[in-house]
């Protein structure tokens, strides 16, 4: 960080800058790996056997025996673990569902786009909502809208998101029948209006604590010395708050969503479940329950990776908008 | 002036919750003589107000009230236990890597990088699952999954203070980094922390309501909001009772959480303003 | 920024308006049938499969020589006729007349044939047990099976759908091809599939019992059951399989929906390992069966979809003796008195296995739980995801477990062969039970052929496991499955499986 002379302060901050990207790029690279190692490991933990889920309790050992070795769970973990490797490198895949047969991407690559549409809507809400209420809070601030925003997160807060689904349904869906119970209708048309109450349902719990942050950060750049200043220097409360305090909350935020987003994956693959859509979540739940390793490899893997870069572009942005920031 | 009242009170009120709520579940046993594990198989699903139990009974004629009691008592010992280890560690983490930067700040960011993007509850899933349903399952869990978020958040503040004229002038009057981090970064580390200590805590007794849920958190026959929101599922529509009154009890727990932890946050806020 | 705000806002709610005014798609529209089940077909080869997912597809394209009806009783289905020899030895089936497969070729005995031959040759999860020596195509129209060893459930065996004929050599296809759109007899023929969600049938115009009158089935996977109620409820599905019993009142008292039910072939049961330092001793068992309040617990836990069990053999199968065998009912004092007789007079802690996620074993447990309080036993539960439960169970790894025993046919050795032979690869249901009364029983049912004699085998075979205990019977559940109203002609039959070629919309 010291002052180098000679060099112009734009070629210092180029410096900077792609010597940032490299190291991010490589951090990613590195999280993508430890997470491909992690879950190989991890799932075998869990105690269970593939061939059993498949063929159920009244099978024969023989049987068992026989589709232990159709499926290849019968070589030493060594072995499995480079397959594992050698598939993902060469195929960048992680092998065919045990259960389904199907090559695992093809799997994912299937039940994605009903998960990405509803993680997107839901964070389309999420960011609409938490941005209006969290600014209107922290402008006004101690004034009564500010006390309702703040009552309001606090009730939802601890409120499983299963549960919500569960009263969502029962009021929105069973009870008035505005929206379906749950599953998934033909069409972008039908795409939207199957989604509307699921991706609630997931903003509902992720908004609070993000309302909560943005308004503390809010308030904290609004209380900052150069606020107070450029207000003593009587500049209209207009232009400070788009040309500074926008400025200054922009970079937090972005981090605030982004660290959210596994979150979000995290709520969406629940949702999921409460609402019968035949997503990503479903499949990895099911994966999960019926040991087909290679799927829920392929799940975690390309969750990761999903997220992973996501990451990266936010703290791409932050970086480009303010290269102090340790992104 | 009237701000301040409003913060007080956001602070008393929240206080007063919690504390009722802490004091409803020690008390339990002298407030309601029923026993929870009672079962009565031949009166169940009373509505509530029936037959001497105020709350009625559930699927197997157990009362209701008893079990919502003893489960606070349960998840709330739980929540604040699994809450400690991950403070903690996650804070002086994130302190570390914020301070320090260079090395240490690039593994523990990989480290948490690596949690990250895992999808939260596929972690704890596979956790809870490897380490078998009960109690220490969710201790386990907690401890490898609950740091991260103070881990974030004290690294946050902690790089932004790391330039501060505080920290700088602390630096030049010659003071060791260990007497910085504790006088100078913690102090302003440990509101945002206890702040996310209130959201957290509410955020834990989702998940380990959502384990219970599940079937692989707390096992029964101790009573868990969990467990009973889901035993109580199936009876949503007609005794829907079951399930509310538990989740009921979660949101409460949220509310009073979320108030203390604004309420606290302000107190500090104005203390070191 | 009120300005903004209130556009977002404006904008919000003109989105939600229209996204709320799309159309719900009702079930029953264009004579398609809505099924909703809980898990997807993943796989159509009737030799290779066993669980309920994929054998309630393949038996809609595959059907086999006899079959039973509602009631469980075993008949003529594809076959017009049949002898079976005086020594048990030889049967012989003779086809229908005109019988044609879902690709209007006739079915002629080659493929009769040549279906149980490749059965014999995979064996599979549902092997015939059968010693069988021969198979013989004598003309277009008769099958003649010969055994080494007379086998009396062999009748009933061949209902099973791992015994469906195909076309001989798969109508020309590979065997891959011809499992991706398989060609049979069945009411249903595949439309679509895809392995991991929905499978849509479409009906077969050549079937011989009559074209059914729906165009299509569709067997929708609702893996949720609250999801699966409340689709029901709104008519997004026209029928549910294995509607849980504590909503099936609710679906019955609704205008819109409707309940039907029938007995089943399952058997809820508490199972010990005998290997078990406290369980070997039958006294304990005894004990814990005479703490047990079977009553309360069908009455709790069924809504009165379930009867009490006294013993083993379900209800639905032939030869059930729940009505006159002498079973343990709920006595504390005797149970304590059993007790004292055994090695652990004071009771002792053990535990019972459950697969987590079930809510019903899991009160079940608590029910155990309690009941062993009362004479002593302090009974932990523990509950596992079910691959580990099942890992678990069948290394033997288990004090007591809760689980439920199927029936695969209807003959009351398919249960018994599972839950008394301990040579049979399941060990007793892995409690590994060992008595040479009751194995001796189990072999001269095999061989006795049905009749009166066979009935009093059976009993005493029931009578001698009431009194060992290595299971204690609770309830006979029955099968459930949850209708519109506007449905009629739905069979449902006593493995779970429903029949949908007669069903009509109203």
């Amino acid at each position: 960080m010291n002052e180098q002379s000679g060099i112009t302060e734009q070629d210092f901050r180029k410096k900077i800058f792609w010597k940032w990207l490299r190291s991010a790029f490589l951090r990613s690279l590195l999280v993508i790996f430890f997470v491909m190692i992690a879950v190989f490991f991890i799932i075998r933990l869990v105690p269970g056997d593939p061939a059993v889920m498949i063929l159920g309790e009244h099978a024969t050992e023989d049987s068992i025996e026989a589709m232990r070795e159709q499926l290849g769970v019968n070589l030493p973990v060594s072995q499995q673990f480079l397959r594992f490797l050698s598939n993902i490198f060469r195929h960048g895949d992680t092998g065919d569902s045990l259960k389904y047969g199907i090559s695992s991407r093809e799997m994912v690559l299937r039940f994605a786009p009903v998960s990405l549409s509803l993680a997107g809507f839901a964070m389309v809400i999420t960011v609409i909502v938490t941005v209006l209420l969290s600014f209107l809070a922290a402008t006004h601030k101690d004034g009564i809208f500010d006390h309702i925003v703040r009552v309001i997160p606090a009730f939802t807060q601890g409120m499983p998101v299963f549960w919500i689904g569960l009263l969502f349904i029962l009021l929105f869906a069973v009870h008035w029948r505005i929206f379906p119970v749950g599953g998934m209708k033909e069409g972008p048309f039908g795409l939207l209006y199957s989604l509307t109450l699921p991706a609630i349902t997931v903003s509902f719990g992720q908004i609070p604590p993000l309302v909560r942050s943005l308004r503390e950060r809010l308030v904290e750049v609004l209380n900052a010395d150069f606020v107070i200043t450029l207000k003593a220097a009587r500049i209209p409360s207009r232009r400070i708050f788009f040309g500074h305090v926008l400025r200054n909350a922009f970079v937090p935020t972005l981090m605030l969503f982004s660290v959210n987003l596994s979150y979000l994956i995290g709520g969406t693959l629940v949702v999921e479940q409460v609402f019968g859509i035949r997503g990503v979540g479903k499949l990895l739940f099911e994966a999960i329950s019926n040991r087909d390793f290679p799927l829920v490899q392929a799940i975690a893997l390309y969750c990761a990776v999903f997220v992973v870069i996501i990451s990266f572009l936010t703290d791409l942005i932050a970086h480009w908008a303010d290269p102090g920031t340790e992104a | 002036m009237r701000e301040k009242r409003i913060r007080k009170k956001t602070l008393m009120i929240g206080m007063i919750m919690m504390g009722l709520l802490a004091a409803l579940a020690v008390l339990a046993p002298l407030i309601c003589s029923c026993d929870p594990l009672e079962q009565d198989l031949y009166n169940v699903l009373k509505a509530p107000g029936s037959s001497g139990h105020l709350l009625g009974t559930d699927q197997l004629g157990r009362d209701i009230l008893a079990r919502l009691l003893y489960a606070g008592r349960t998840d709330l010992a739980v929540m604040v236990l699994a809450e400690i280890i991950p403070f903690f560690t996650g804070t002086f983490l994130g302190m570390v890597s914020g301070y320090f930067g260079g090395r240490a700040e690039w593994v523990i960011t990989l480290v948490t990088d690596t949690f990250i993007a895992f999808p939260y509850y596929l972690l704890v899933i596979v956790v809870a699952f490897a380490t078998g349903a009960g109690i220490h399952g969710i201790f386990i869990t907690f401890m490898l999954v609950g740091w991260l978020v103070y881990a974030r958040v004290a690294r946050g503040v902690t790089s932004s203070l790391r330039r501060s004229e505080w920290v700088e002038a602390a630096k030049i009057m010659g003071y060791s980094d260990l007497r910085i981090l504790v006088t100078e970064v913690f102090p302003n580390v440990l509101p945002q922390a206890v702040v996310v200590l209130m959201t957290d805590m509410a955020a834990l007794l989702v998940s380990i309501v959502t384990l219970g849920y599940l079937g692989i958190g707390i096992t029964p026959p101790t009573p868990d909001w969990g467990m009973m929101i889901s035993e109580g599922q199936s009876f949503v529509t007609t005794a829907w009772w079951l399930s509310v009154l538990p989740g009921l009890m979660v949101v409460y727990t949220g509310i009073a959480l979320s108030l203390l932890g604004d309420g606290l946050a302000d107190f500090w806020r104005r203390d070191s303003v | 920024m009120k300005k903004r705000a209130s556009f977002i806002l404006a904008l919000t709610l003109a989105a939600s308006l229209l996204v709320g005014s799309g159309k719900v798609v009702l079930a029953g529209e264009n004579n398609t049938f809505i099924y909703a089940t809980a898990a997807s077909a993943t796989s159509l080869d009737l030799h290779r499969e066993i669980t309920q997912n994929n054998a309630f597809a393949i038996d809609k394209i595959f059907e086999p020589l006899v079959l039973f009806d509602e009631d469980g009783i075993v008949g003529d289905w594809l076959a017009e006729s049949h002898t079976i020899s005086d020594d048990g030895l030889v049967y012989t089936f003779v086809l229908r007349d005109g019988l044609k497969f879902s690709d209007g070729t006739d079915v002629t005995a080659e493929d009769v044939k040549f279906s149980l031959d490749r059965h014999l040759e995979v064996e599979g999860p549902l092997p015939l047990e059968a010693d069988i020596a021969s198979i013989e195509a004598t003309d277009d129209k008769t099958v003649v099976i010969t055994l080494n060893q007379a086998y009396t459930p062999f009748f009933s065996e061949l209902a099973n759908f791992s015994n469906g004929i195909l076309p001989k050599d798969f109508g020309g296809k590979t065997e891959e091809e011809f499992f991706q759109n398989p060609v049979g007899t069945g009411p249903f023929a595949v439309d679509e599939w895809d392995p991991a969600g929905d499978l849509t049938f479409v009906r077969n115009e050549y079937y011989w019992r009559g074209t059914p009158s729906i165009e299509k089935l569709v067997y929708k996977v609702v893996d949720d059951d609250n999801q699966a109620i409340n689709q029901l409820k709104t008519g997004e599905v026209d029928a549910v399989a294995d509607l849980s019993y504590a909503n099936a009142a609710e679906i019955d008292g609704n205008a819109e929906t409707a309940v039907i039910t029938g007995g089943s072939w399952n058997v809820e049961e508490i199972f010990f390992n005998t290997l078990d330092e406290h369980f070997s001793d039958v006294h304990v068992r005894r004990a814990l069966a005479l703490a047990i309040d079977r009553e309360a617990i069908t009455q709790a836990l069924t809504f009165g979809y379930g009867e009490v069990a006294n013993t083993v053999l379900p209800n639905a199968i032939r030869y059930n003796t729940t009505d006159s065998v002498n079973a343990l009912n709920l006595d504390l004092e005797a149970a304590k008195e059993e007790l004292a007789q055994s090695a652990y007079p004071d009771g002792f802690d053990t535990t019972v296995s459950i697969a987590s996620g079930n809510n019903v074993r899991l009160q079940e447990a608590q029910i155990l739980q309690a009941a062993g309080a009362q004479i002593g036993i302090n009974i932990e539960i523990d509950a596992k995801e079910i691959a580990a439960f099942r890992e678990d169970f069948k290394a033997l790894n288990f004090s007591i477990m809760i689980n439920s025993a199927t029936a695969d046919y209807p003959d009351a050795d398919s249960i018994f062969a599972f839950q008394v032979d301990p040579e049979g690869f399941s060990q007793c249901y892995w409690t590994s039970y060992k008595s040479d009364e009751a194995v001796k029983l189990l072999k001269e049912g095999q061989v006795t052929p049905d009749g009166d004699e066979r009935a009093a085998v059976y009993a005493d075979l029931q009578q001698v496991l009431a009194d060992d205990v290595p299971y204690i019977p609770l309830y006979y559940p029955s099968i459930t499955v949850g209708i519109r109203s506007n449905v009629e002609g739905l069979v449902i039959l006593p493995n779970g499986s429903a029949r949908f070629e007669n069903v009509t919309f109203n």
